[in-house]
């Protein structure tokens, strides 16, 4: 196994700085989801879809480990990941097993709810709107669906759902926030994995627990969705933020996303330029002679 | 798709999600990291269709304030034209939409950084100049009468000045499809984000001198002369177009650009939009200005229809390397660790 901790470590997880920085809002609320505590009981992807009243999604299996829901979308908004750290020695079994997690990776993504989130930049209706509590929520009376929310988010979290014909994702439980209670998944989390509470205080909490488990030896263990990982390129942070001890990609997350409307003045300029370029070359081409 | 799924599965297998030897991790299951946009074949419609409106109005108007006097037909086909490529653009783009009956709430609110805000209300307002535009030219034609009110009160509008006001928001229907697609997370747009507008524009500017060259040289009577400069218009855009679509291949780079260089999409890009769309008729007019006599006008009709086919292609081109690129999780984690490697590196 000393192969593996060596990958490890020479990952660029190990190496990074702990900033644990956000831009979030005062007051904002969000989540902390610690994947060391992890047991992949996918109790809130239960927790969420009865809550949310959301309907089964493809029934079957992938193949893929644990993990029969693949990936978040219109009527998934927690999904639990699954990966069996098998060694590298062509698809072995490892023969010890490491002293923590056993070599199993497990981790319950959601929507990030930026703080400068591309879904609600990009929504030409004004249906995505940020709530009193910092989230990012789809109104579904305005979204018309038309479905730019869809790639303009780095994460891959709305998804156009062919039922009703708009997008859905996390609302982070809005109304269980509004009557005061904690969303959905959180509660239902048995090993409290999933944290609910302000980022400022969430944050902190998760400065502490890396530190403490760089001290237990686990050197990989960082913040995504801080201003160095994740939340980068324009996002400020994510308020719904994770304990990884793989690299991102791992996880099927983003390393260093950009905000994508970071595009749209340059984009713009270029434009103009081409524009005016090919303007004067029409009035080279067609001018009186 | 499923056979995309087993390989990756296979690769996980073997190197514990790295990739063999490597240090980088590969991809989770060969699951996509983003969500591709539902668009296809209305939204590729009307980017040709929405390109043909606004660059046409743009030829119609420098024609009638820098043209030549001879040049009068560009100016009335290109009015003709662009209000006819117009009309199926708002059709097309509320069809596309998941619940059409809503189209009204893109103009709830104005987004400067939503390329999409703030193309419906270009659309809309170009919409209002290329209306009114074909309108008083038709008063001009006289189909509405020689001494009716509405022919007396649109030949009383100034015309020169409407047509000059309106190329400001021609070119802008031209060229923000392309900011559309680069203020997205899919790898082939984002990366190539500022090449996308300059080549919408100049993709829209060669479809329309082409489509105005095809009219005109159907109807009786029109001119070598305006033929000629219409195809020199072309042939100029057409370079430009070539220039910044192999810019944008080369500029993806192996693994983002997989979608071009592979497949049918890049048989379409090889074969379709450079061999036919933009190389043919580059070579046919090259081949006339060369030896010095002027093609036939078979040959320039081929040549206009070709680059209509061409443009036509790279709008599909467009569309399906980018639902293509968001599919493929190692195009995305290209993109994001590149900004590391950057920021690293500086």
């Amino acid at each position: 196994m000393k192969g593996e901790s060596d990958t490890m470590s020479e990952d660029g997880a190990a190496r990074r700085d702990l900033t644990g920085t956000t831009g979030a809002r005062p007051g904002a609320v969000g989540f902390l989801t610690d994947t060391t505590l992890c047991i992949g009981c996918k109790a809130c992807e239960v927790a969420c879809k009865q809550w949310n009243q959301l309907p089964m999604d493809d029934f079957g299996f992938t193949g893929h480990s644990y993990d029969n829901t693949s990936d978040l979308g219109a009527t998934t908004w927690r999904h639990v990941a699954f990966i069996e750290q098998i060694s590298e020695r062509e698809g072995q079994r490892p023969a010890v097993l490491k002293p923590f997690q056993s070599n199993w990776l497990m981790m319950s993504d959601i929507c990030k709810h930026c703080v400068n989130a591309g879904c609600l930049e990009a929504c030409p209706t004004g249906a995505i709107i940020r709530t009193e509590f910092d989230t990012v929520v789809i109104q579904q009376d305005v979204c018309n669906g038309c479905g730019y929310c869809v790639p303009a988010c780095p994460y891959g979290v709305p998804q156009f759902s062919p039922s009703d014909r708009k997008v859905h994702k996390c609302t982070l439980c809005f109304d269980r926030l509004q009557d005061g209670l904690e969303p959905a998944c959180a509660k239902s989390c048995p090993t409290d994995s999933i944290q609910f509470g302000l980022i400022d205080e969430l944050m902190e909490h998760a400065r502490d627990r890396v530190d403490v488990l760089q001290d237990q030896g686990v050197e990989g263990a960082y913040i995504y969705g801080d201003r160095a990982v994740g939340g980068t390129g324009g996002m400020e942070g994510l308020n719904a933020f994770f304990i990884l001890t793989a690299p991102p990609e791992v996880y099927n997350l983003p390393d260093q996303p950009e905000l994508p409307q970071k595009k749209t003045f340059p984009a713009s300029v270029t434009s103009v330029i081409a524009a005016l370029a090919l303007g004067t070359a029409a009035v080279f081409s067609l001018r009186r002679r | 798709m499923s056979m995309e799924y087993e390989r990756k599965w296979e690769v996980r297998r073997g190197g514990g999600g790295r990739a063999p030897g490597g240090e980088t991790p590969t991809t989770y299951y060969g699951i996509p990291a983003i969500h591709k946009p539902h668009w296809k074949w209305m939204i590729i419609f009307y980017f040709f269709f929405g390109g043909i409106a606004g660059a046409s109005y743009v030829i119609a108007s420098i024609a009638q304030l820098f043209g030549h006097p001879g040049d009068r037909r560009i100016t009335r086909a290109g009015r003709y034209l662009s209000f006819a490529a117009l009309i199926p653009s708002p059709i097309l783009l509320i069809l596309d939409l998941g619940r059409p009956e809503r189209f009204l709430h893109m103009l709830r609110v104005l987004k400067l950084r939503s390329p999409m805000s703030v193309g419906s209300w270009g659309l809309t307002i170009f919409g209002a100049f290329s209306t009114l535009s074909a309108l008083i030219q038709a008063a001009d034609d006289g189909l509405f009468g020689r001494k009716t009110l509405l022919a007396r009160i649109l030949r009383a509008m100034p015309a020169h000045m409407i047509g000059a006001a309106g190329t400001v928001p021609a070119f802008f229907l031209g060229a923000y499809t392309g900011v559309l697609l680069a203020a997205t997370a899919v790898p082939i747009w984002a990366k190539n984000a500022l090449l996308l507008g300059p080549l919408a524009v100049a993709s829209a500017m060669s479809s329309a001198s082409a489509a105005l060259a095809l009219c005109l040289s159907l109807l009786r009577g029109t001119s070598h002369e305006t033929l000629k400069r219409l195809e020199r218009l072309d042939s100029i855009t057409l370079v430009a177009e070539l220039v910044l679509l192999t810019a944008a291949r080369r500029n993806s780079g192996p693994v983002i650009g997989r979608p071009m260089n592979e497949g049918h999409l890049g048989r379409i890009y090889r074969f379709g939009v450079i061999g036919a769309g933009i190389g043919t008729p580059l070579a046919l007019m090259a081949k006339s200005a060369l030896l010095g006599r002027s093609s036939s006008r078979f040959v320039a009709a081929l040549a206009s229809v070709l680059t209509l086919a061409g443009g036509f292609m790279l709008r599909y081109l467009l569309v399906m390397t980018g639902r293509k690129s968001a599919d493929d999780p190692e195009a995305t984690f290209a993109l994001t660790r590149a900004r590391r490697e950057r920021s690293e590196q500086a």
